[in-house]
């Protein structure tokens, strides 16, 4: 018995937030892997893509055996901290940003190879440093295939269900369940009603988020 | 050669099919889980016939018959679910049997210090986190809503309770030690071996009787072998495996 708007509220939120979390990781090693070569990059670069294959149970149970109250590491923050990921927003945020990573490296990535090195080069001729020719020169060169990846990431996180529900459970708080899983409640508890308006909200945000992304990468082509 | 392949593929795909034809199709309460599938071996070594479980909270597999699955026979592990059915005329009301008891205990993490020690002591917030199963599809969390309820436990728990989409999620949760108590049956918590304890045992008068009532489902196709198998489920060998696993023997009388 899950009203609409805090489900669609707490996903839109987790999104942004998982949003943030990958660019801020995603785009630097984008475009350290699209610039370097250093051992394990291949390993690394697998790594960041396989959540992309991965089903979302093997992400779920990956975060509650790492950060859970008896995880490897979690079990640390639990004794001194009292804290545990598990039925947490953050762990959804985590969950989402996980499974959306791979969505906005992979455009990032090829974007960032696509700026010719010359460009680069230039830059630093004329005595800009590695920053600067990062900041002022690639990223704006890149900046349309961030965008798409932005948007793609921003709409898996919106839709991760699997491994959110095994961190987040199913929360008597209504601010603590997101969209996906008010679905599956809804389904078991036989609230047709309820399901449907979330799976139509659900289904208009993310068509909306895709055609922004085609959008995004038709413009690129002209 | 293309031919060959192709018929080798469409067998390889058909097989399992074929080969599931003839048996009962059961979806069972979680609880039942071990049980059941004991239950169904025995039956098997008896040369009675095949038995396939699907395993999940009663209100999940309640909504998955009423939606159609293709479900011969459906043990609940309350009589709610089973009577809506019948309700909707998706159950066969006149099959019903019940076919085993259980009993509510109060649970936490192995090796936890100052655990409850009683129901009455999750009162104290210092309890952060008590699983239940979810109240409205999770027959164990009905019960521990009602035990808790004549309690007077409810109210101050509101905030403190995280639920489970069955009671093995609630079992998983207390074994990982992310909640401090969780409700669910003796059965489970004896599954669960040392990894959780057992804090207090409900008293039974404070919730519906724990029933597990089976029925067959209108539209099986095979209502003569899923009544066998409920048969079965009625005689001294099943109730001897299921009281193996802990579960209590069903009233005489089956309630109406």
């Amino acid at each position: 018995m899950t009203d609409l708007w805090p489900p669609l509220l707490l996903s839109l939120w987790v999104a942004l937030l998982a949003t943030a979390l990958v660019a801020a990781v995603g785009v630097p090693l984008a475009y350290v892997m699209a610039r370097r070569r250093f051992p394990g990059r291949s390993l690394l670069e697998a790594l960041l893509m396989v959540p992309l294959v991965l089903p979302p149970t093997v992400v779920g149970y990956l975060i509650i055996v790492t950060l859970g109250a008896r995880g490897w590491a979690g079990r640390w923050l639990y004794h001194f901290a009292h804290y545990s990921i598990m039925f947490r927003r953050e762990g959804a945020v985590l969950a989402a940003a996980v499974v959306s990573l791979p969505m906005l490296y992979i455009p990032t990535r090829a974007a960032f190879a696509a700026v010719e090195k010359e460009m680069e080069d230039v830059a630093t001729l004329m005595g800009a440093g590695r920053l600067a020719t990062f900041w002022h020169v690639s990223l704006p060169l890149a900046r349309r295939g961030i965008a798409a990846g932005l948007i793609l990431a921003f709409a898996r996180s919106i839709g991760e269900f699997g491994a959110t529900a095994m961190v987040l459970g199913i929360s008597s708080d209504p601010g603590r369940v997101t969209l996906p899983i008010s679905i599956w409640v809804d389904y078991e508890q036989r609230n047709l009603a309820h399901a449907t308006a979330a799976v139509v909200a659900l289904t208009a945000v993310s068509l909306a988020l895709i055609m922004a992304y085609n959008a995004s990468s038709v413009s690129r082509q002209e | 050669m293309a031919l060959r392949w192709l018929v080798l593929t469409v067998l390889t795909v058909l097989w399992p099919v074929a080969a599931s034809a003839e048996a009962v199709r059961v979806a069972a309460a979680i609880s039942l889980k071990e049980a059941m599938t004991d239950v169904a071996a025995a039956y098997k070594a008896e040369g009675k016939g095949e038995v396939e479980f699907t395993f999940g909270s009663s209100g999940q597999l309640q909504a998955q018959i009423e939606y159609g699955a293709p479900v011969d026979l459906f043990i609940s592990a309350a009589h709610k679910q089973v009577d809506e059915l019948v309700a909707a005329k998706v159950a066969d009301g006149s099959t019903k049997r019940v076919v085993a008891g259980n009993r509510l205990v109060l649970i936490v993490p192995a090796g936890a210090k100052s655990a409850p020690a009683r129901f009455a002591d999750l009162s104290d917030p210092k309890h952060r986190r008590v699983a239940v199963g979810e109240p409205k599809s999770v027959p164990a969390g009905q019960y521990a809503a009602q035990a808790l309820k004549s309690l007077g436990l409810l109210d101050s728990l509101k905030g403190r309770l995280v639920y489970g989409a069955n009671v093995r999620q609630v079992l998983d949760y207390v074994e990982r030690g992310e909640v401090d108590a969780g409700i669910v049956y003796a059965t489970d918590a004896i599954e669960s071996g040392d990894r959780v304890r057992v804090a207090a045992r409900a008293e039974p008068k404070a919730h519906d009787p724990i029933e597990y009532p089976a029925v067959i489902v209108s539209n099986s196709r095979r209502r003569k072998a899923a009544g066998d198998f409920l048969d079965y489920l009625q005689s001294e060998e099943a109730r001897e495996i299921l009281a193996r696993k802990g579960f209590t023997a069903p009233q005489t009388t089956p309630r109406e």
